[in-house]
């Protein structure tokens, strides 16, 4: 149980800093501003939130079918990790909850 | 009723695990063919056809320039009417330079954008009269989407021929030609050619990287047909 914890903990925060870049770096760059050498510098972006919110997944369906939750409540903690800021406030809820 | 319950639980997880997994191997299947719609469409992009044709045998002014004649080699015989600066113009190799375009009459009413050159080198010829009938070979590439700069009085803030139909009462065709020679009927205009700029494909993101999200999507489906025998197992 200790280690899924930490395996999710670590990866709620990674896919936090991935969301962020994606929402407030990738996403105005892509839409909003109108040159290819910006948009050729945030190209990595999505593609390596594709695969960290992937792994985010994993662990999260880890640590919640030991921690013995509910579908319900395991859908909400894997939604977390695509919005910015809902990962980090849902790796605190749980630190608070089973630490 | 209970054990009818349960099977009907049973059944209804089935089926929904079921869903999902086909959903999830459907999304994976869309991206596979988007890695394959983006690498035919960057073969089309890249493949440069040298085989010279006349420019109205494959397209026609006041019409979408057909996929088929993009990338094509062609000659036309016209007069120049105008000219522009097209400034901040990358070309094949990354650099950027200021260009000399010109609208080239083509027949009695249609015209072309051609880049002849440099802008830096628009005085050499100084004996091209308007009146001159001009033989242009060169690249027919598809119209720039994106300004390089803003519009101004001889100046044209991208090749697309969209920024001209306002000047001229011609029927212009669609996309332009980088020239790779000039001549008139008694010499040839020597001067810097530029190198076009390599195509980029429509289809977003990058061939490996649809690739990825296909190996993304089928874990997912594999992680959900595993997951329920994975709780079962934690549970007992």
């Amino acid at each position: 149980m200790s280690g899924a914890l930490k395996r999710f903990r670590v990866m709620a925060i990674i896919a936090g800093v991935m969301s962020l870049l994606l929402w407030f770096v990738d996403l105005p760059v892509v839409y909003l501003f109108n040159n290819e050498d910006w948009k050729s510098m945030v190209a990595w972006i999505p593609f390596v939130h594709g695969w960290i919110y992937a792994a985010y997944v994993l662990t999260a369906l880890q640590f919640a079918t030991k921690a013995r939750w509910s579908i319900k409540k395991t859908v909400w903690l894997i939604l977390a990790g695509t919005l910015p800021i809902a990962s980090f406030a849902a790796e605190r809820r749980v630190v608070r909850q089973y630490s | 009723m209970t054990q009818k319950t349960s099977f009907l639980t049973k059944l209804g997880q089935i089926v929904g695990v079921l869903l999902v997994t086909a959903l999830f191997v459907s999304l994976g299947l869309w991206q596979l063919q988007r890695a394959a719609d983006l690498k035919e469409s960057l073969k089309v992009a890249t493949a440069v056809d040298t085989n010279m044709v006349p420019l109205e045998s494959i397209t026609s002014p006041r019409q979408a320039i057909p996929p088929s004649a993009l990338n094509r080699t062609v000659s036309i015989t016209g007069k120049y009417i105008a000219n522009f600066k097209a400034a901040n113009q990358k070309d094949g190799n990354g650099i950027i330079q200021d260009w000399e375009s010109a609208l080239l009459q083509v027949g009695d009413s249609s015209a072309i954008l051609v880049v002849r050159g440099l802008w830096s080198e628009r005085l050499l010829n100084p004996n091209v009269q308007q009146s001159m009938d001009i033989q242009v070979e060169g690249l027919l590439v598809a119209s720039q989407d994106g300004d390089r700069a803003a519009n101004a009085p001889g100046e044209i803030s991208r090749l697309d021929s969209a920024v001209v139909v306002s000047l001229t009462d011609l029927d212009l065709f669609d996309g332009y030609v980088v020239a790779t020679s000039e001549a008139t009927r008694t010499a040839s205009l020597e001067r810097t050619r530029v190198v076009p700029e390599k195509l980029q494909s429509r289809i977003s993101g990058f061939y490996w990287q649809h690739l990825s999200y296909v190996v993304i999507w089928w874990l997912m489906a594999a992680v959900v047909v595993f997951l329920p025998f994975y709780r079962r197992r934690v549970s007992t």
